[in-house]
């Protein structure tokens, strides 16, 4: 086996939160099937079947998503900082193992291995609950959850949102590298403070907020950029429930803007940056072993 | 056969303080050698300097390797224990075995389980649940299983009892030297370490103060005892240090006139902690 597949079974064996967190809300989401009131549960028979399985999906990967975010932004700015912080460091820089490749270990780890692990958490807690939902609710309910054109689609959406966010947050990710490896204490402090430094010196000397603007764009401009958001491009049902028109989308193939996001200056900008943030975490690394 | 570790005007500041003041010193293959200095002489920087762990000013080859440019390529023929207790708690002894062994081209897996069978450590036991001790024979398994050309040991026994160090040094003379091998060893407990050593090296203020081979100190130096009537005829032979000893002061010389010394009182030789005292001190206690 090579270096990189030992230093991802290292990371797996010191964090090993990586699989304890999803193996233990996918858990939580199998009981609440399991022993929760779901026979209560009803919906209006207007309601589009293809809706409700959707919203199923997306309420459980969605759920998934936002708990492997905070996971993943504490693990990159604890991954270099642990090392320094119980002097381990002085073991890991023993083996023949470059800097470079130790960090982007730790980077493939964040961006590529824990959203994999998310991805079959999810995947396998949805048809768990699934299989429960179809014995233990309404037989309505139970047919909504098993449209296999929707599973389908969710897998290639979740692939999609994995690989666009991967490189969407490469600056991000990186910058929380570069705390991890400069930081002698309080790294999640360290994390924090520069941004919001920034912003307010340049509010207070120029009155402008480039820098605010710019983080924000960042932050939440991903959705913006990976999905189409007009009206008019995708497939959609129109169902009036009682006094209200609900739109509902049949298929997410018209929502992906892939060609609109790698198309755009911005994604790239970020990109570079990120590239340029992990030289400097790996030139941290390799002059800083105290913590 | 060149030096293995060559060191041209090293020298290292930590802000204002400086660590290491333009150190110039090699180690021949081979050889083991005491890296020795008071705290704060500036040991441990030279160390971190030669496994690539510190940047450093001045000219440094390791093994021909510049070590902060290449410590990946370095530690395939080096490796090192930089203080003891450094392997992370949550790591498995087994686990640490088998990660040493998939990134190591070197790392020789039976004789780390050999040298591991002889201690009552299990391999699903954690750092977390080992002795310090125990702790450093783990670090020592796997480091003497590399069959690496160079050794560096810093303090290898801080804070260890006198059997876990005892165990410590004779696994290291029994089971890892032979003359392929050449160690630098840093310690502050020079006497621990003295039988081991073919060479010294004395750093004092970030400068090597002595290099010398321990054959050379044997020859180079003698101490005499004298009583305080003879005091005045030894000064003249011009003692590099004085010290007094239960109504007599003995005086240490270099390159001494061994008969004319006999006539004055008792000669020996000098131990490395003596003359270390001496040199580090200078003149008169």
């Amino acid at each position: 086996m090579n270096t990189n597949i030992w230093l991802i079974r290292r990371e797996f064996w010191e964090n090993r939160a990586i699989w304890m967190i999803p193996a233990i809300l996918g858990g939580l989401m199998v009981l609440t099937a399991l022993f929760g009131q779901v026979n209560r549960i009803s919906i209006p028979l207007q309601f589009p079947s293809h809706a409700v399985g959707g919203g199923f999906l997306l309420a459980v990967g969605g759920t998934f998503f936002v708990v492997m975010t905070v996971y993943s932004t504490w693990y990159l700015l604890d991954c270099l900082y642990a090392d320094r912080k119980d002097r381990s460091i002085l073991f890991w820089k023993s083996m023949p193992i470059s800097d470079t490749t130790t960090v982007m270990s730790k980077l493939a780890t964040a961006l590529i291995v824990i959203p994999a692990v998310y991805f079959v958490a999810a995947d396998l807690t949805s048809l768990l609950m699934a299989f429960i939902l179809s014995v233990r609710a309404s037989s309505v309910i139970g047919a909504a959850l098993w449209h296999v054109d929707l599973w389908l689609q969710l897998q290639v959406l979740w692939l999609y949102v994995i690989v666009t966010s991967a490189i969407w947050y490469l600056p991000l990710a990186a910058y929380l590298l570069v705390v991890s490896a400069w930081a002698k204490r309080a790294v999640m402090l360290w994390s924090i403070l520069p941004p919001i430094a920034l912003v307010l010196a340049e509010r207070w000397l120029f009155g402008t907020h480039v820098i605010a603007n710019q983080l924000w764009e960042r932050l939440a401009g991903l959705g913006r950029l990976t999905f189409h958001d007009d009206a008019g491009c995708c497939s959609w049902v129109t169902t009036v429930v009682e006094n209200d028109t609900i739109r509902t989308p049949t298929s997410i193939w018209g929502f992906l803007n892939p060609g609109g996001f790698a198309s755009s200056p911005e994604t790239w900008i970020g990109a570079a940056v990120g590239v340029g943030l992990i030289v400097c975490a790996v030139q941290l690394r390799i002059r800083r072993t105290e913590a | 056969m060149s030096a293995l570790i060559e060191a041209k005007d090293l020298s290292k500041k930590y802000g204002t303080q400086v660590a290491l003041d333009r150190a110039n010193f090699s180690v021949q293959p081979g050889r083991i050698v005491g890296l020795i200095g008071p705290n704060g002489a500036g040991k441990t920087t030279a160390l971190r300097a030669i496994l690539g762990l510190t940047a450093y000013e001045g000219q440094l080859q390791v093994l021909g390797r510049e070590p902060l440019r290449e410590r990946a390529e370095l530690m395939r023929d080096a490796c090192f224990i930089a203080d003891v207790a450094v392997l992370p708690a949550w790591l498995r002894v087994d686990h640490a075995i088998d990660f040493v062994a998939g990134v190591h081209p070197r790392f020789r897996r039976d004789r780390a389980t050999a040298f591991l069978a002889k201690t009552d450590i299990t391999g699903r036991r954690r750092m977390r649940e080992l002795s310090k001790g125990m702790k450093t024979q783990v670090h020592l398994a796997l480091t003497m299983a590399i069959d690496a050309q160079l050794l560096v040991l810093d303090e290898p026994t801080l804070g260890l009892d006198i059997l876990a160090r005892r165990a410590f040094y004779d696994a290291l003379v029994n089971d890892y030297m032979d003359e392929t091998r050449t160690i630098l060893i840093t310690t502050h407990q020079v006497e621990e370490v003295e039988n081991l050593l073919t060479d010294v090296l004395f750093i004092d203020k970030g400068r090597i103060v002595l290099d010398s081979s321990l054959d050379d100190i044997a020859t180079r130096y003698a101490a005499v005892a004298v009583a305080v009537d003879k005091l005045d005829a030894a000064r003249a032979e011009k003692p590099f240090y004085e010290r007094r000893l239960l109504g007599k002061v003995v005086l240490y010389f270099e390159q001494p006139n061994l008969e004319k010394l006999a006539a004055l009182g008792e000669v020996h030789a000098l131990s490395v902690a003596d003359l270390f005292v001496a040199k580090l001190s200078g003149g008169a206690e």
